[in-house]
């Protein structure tokens, strides 16, 4: 859904070869892109490189060119810890976020039927409310004395109230919570393409179940857990909201540091180096989804 | 599968249920009925003051992305070589930048430009990330239609200019109402960028509502996110109306 996609079309336009008609109608000039690529480049490009610029040029009596924030953040153990922290949190939300989405992907392609925009309109839906609606929500129910305590507690799993919301586990439900309609939807769209015939032809040679999921769609639906994983690998990285509300400060990453490095220390220098590395990663995934797209040869 | 959704709608349901508790501390399952959250929300100034200027950044911004990236969706949708490609993928590119390094780098850069912490410089950056928004809807629904309407008018003697304001505009309207629907959900929900320009005058409802979690815990801000989940969904049943007449009267 969210996906990077490019946007040009494939739809054959008929020129006249008639003199008569001076435009081609149905086919607008190409300046056209100007205003918003002027805008971005003026207010989205500029900003970036003024931010870059900052990193390795600080403003000040001193100022000299230098990547001694850069230097300082690849080799001080405690920012290599958030790098790492930012790294693995990622990860292991794009994980779990696979795990508990394929088979909603699945279900929504071949189960849902009639249901299928409901469901489609309920996984979207989360996205109109607030992200610290959500969280607040979380919170609630991960409170010493909230519903999640109070049931294990009830059901005999455990003698007295977990801390969830000290640890890092209420930031990775709160986050897979906010990025599993993502995988899902990027899943569902690459499964419904896949024909249901292939897995019929597997059954009807001898296949079981299992064998035919396993052989067969699941390595044709792979594109779309490539797509869905880096779309939501990059997702968790950028995500700093989550990260403040839930989770008490134990989960410090990028995001969070340079909310901290704004409002607490104004090291602008080492926040804009650390944005721009979190920049570079963000690159380096948008890189990996063109690949993806490319492979797929998929223009859609 | 129903555990999946309850999954996913579990949070909001607590917080919705939680705006109406007694209690001042929230918690679930909630004691007793009240609305007196909801009074409060309209007592807190910074809330209600807030709140009207979300919505004033989110329209204006979701319409001055409209006017800025429409003309730009327009021609790319037709278009098939390799620098149109090259320059779609650059108007989606807002989408995908981490937006706390966004807010960070605009509140510098718009300074020095001497736009400062002011309503402009929120409508400035919240435009730049929903021009991606409208692009996208926009040129899918362009895409999607086939030139034949646009032939028609100019066989019929509409010159490009008619062509384009009586043909071509309506056709996308459906696109314009979903990514300016997109770009103002968006926007109001956003907090990264509109963090770093806050202040009295120009704090949007989510900036207020974090720093409001920070000191206080209690049901106003679940009271302030139902209403702003209940506009949201009035928005969507409106624009649901008017797409839908629209829909019936449009020569497909």
């Amino acid at each position: 859904m969210a996906t990077l996609t490019t946007i040009g079309g494939a739809s054959a336009v008929r020129g006249s070869p008639s003199a008569r008609r001076r435009f081609r109608p149905g086919k607008l000039p190409m300046w056209w892109v100007i205003p918003p690529a002027l805008y971005l480049i003026v207010f989205f490009i500029f900003p970036l490189f003024d931010n870059a610029l900052r990193s390795i040029h600080p403003a000040g009596a001193a100022a000299q060119w230098s990547l001694a924030y850069y230097v300082k953040l690849l080799s001080d153990a405690y920012y290599l810890n958030v790098i790492g922290q930012t790294l693995l949190l990622s990860v292991g939300v794009t994980a779990i976020c696979i795990v508990l989405g394929y088979p909603a992907a699945y279900f929504l392609v071949r189960h849902s039927g009639r249901w299928a925009g409901l469901v489609i309109f309920l996984l979207i839906a989360p996205q109109l409310t607030s992200i610290i609606m959500r969280t607040f929500g979380w919170r609630v129910l991960f409170a010493r004395l909230g519903l999640v305590n109070t049931a294990l507690l009830d059901l005999g799993l455990i003698d007295k109230p977990l801390p969830l919301l000290q640890g890092p586990s209420s930031v990775v439900i709160g986050l897979v919570h906010v990025f599993v309609p993502f995988m899902v939807l990027s899943i569902a769209s690459v499964l419904q393409g896949i024909d249901r015939r292939l897995e019929e032809s597997a059954r009807i040679l001898g296949a079981s179940k299992l064998q035919a999921f396993l052989r067969v769609t699941l390595p044709l639906s792979l594109d779309g857990i490539g797509t869905g994983s880096i779309l939501v690998f990059m997702l968790t990285n950028g995500s700093f909201v989550t990260l403040l509300l839930l989770g008490g400060g134990s989960v410090v990453t990028m995001p969070v540091l340079i909310y901290q490095q704004f409002s607490l220390t104004q090291d602008i220098g080492l926040a804009s180096a650390m944005g721009n590395l979190l920049l570079a990663i963000a690159v380096g995934c948008l890189y990996l989804q063109l690949r993806l797209i490319k492979r797929r040869g998929v223009r859609a | 599968m129903l555990v999946f959704f309850g999954f996913i709608l579990a949070p909001i349901a607590v917080a919705v249920i939680v705006s109406f508790d007694t209690k001042s501390f929230p918690g679930f399952p909630i004691s007793g009925f009240t609305l007196r959250w909801y009074w409060r929300v309209w007592e807190y100034k910074p809330f209600i003051d807030s709140l009207v200027v979300s919505i004033e950044l989110a329209l204006g911004s979701a319409a001055l992305a409209c006017l800025i990236a429409m003309p730009g969706a327009l021609a790319l949708a037709r278009s098939r070589s390799w620098s149109s490609d090259v320059i779609s993928t650059f108007l989606l590119a807002p989408l995908s930048m981490p937006m706390i390094v966004l807010g960070l780098a605009f509140l510098y850069y718009l300074a020095a430009l001497g736009f400062g912490i002011s309503f402009l410089s929120l409508l400035i950056s919240h435009t730049v990330i929903s021009i991606p928004y409208i692009a996208r809807t926009v040129a899918g629904v362009y895409r999607g239609l086939g030139p034949d309407y646009e032939e028609a008018a100019s066989i019929l003697g509409a010159d490009r200019l008619r062509t384009f304001w009586y043909v071509t505009l309506p056709l996308v309207r459906p696109g314009i109402f979903a990514g300016s629907m997109f770009a103002t959900l968006i926007s109001f929900d956003n907090l990264p960028l509109s963090y770093f320009f806050g202040s009295a005058t120009t704090n949007t409802l989510p900036v207020v509502m974090l720093s409001y979690l920070e000191y206080q815990f209690d049901p106003s801000v679940a009271a302030v996110s139902t209403i702003q989940m209940l506009l949201a969904l009035l928005a969507l049943l409106v624009v649901d109306r008017v797409y839908g007449l629209r829909h019936m009267s449009a020569p497909t």
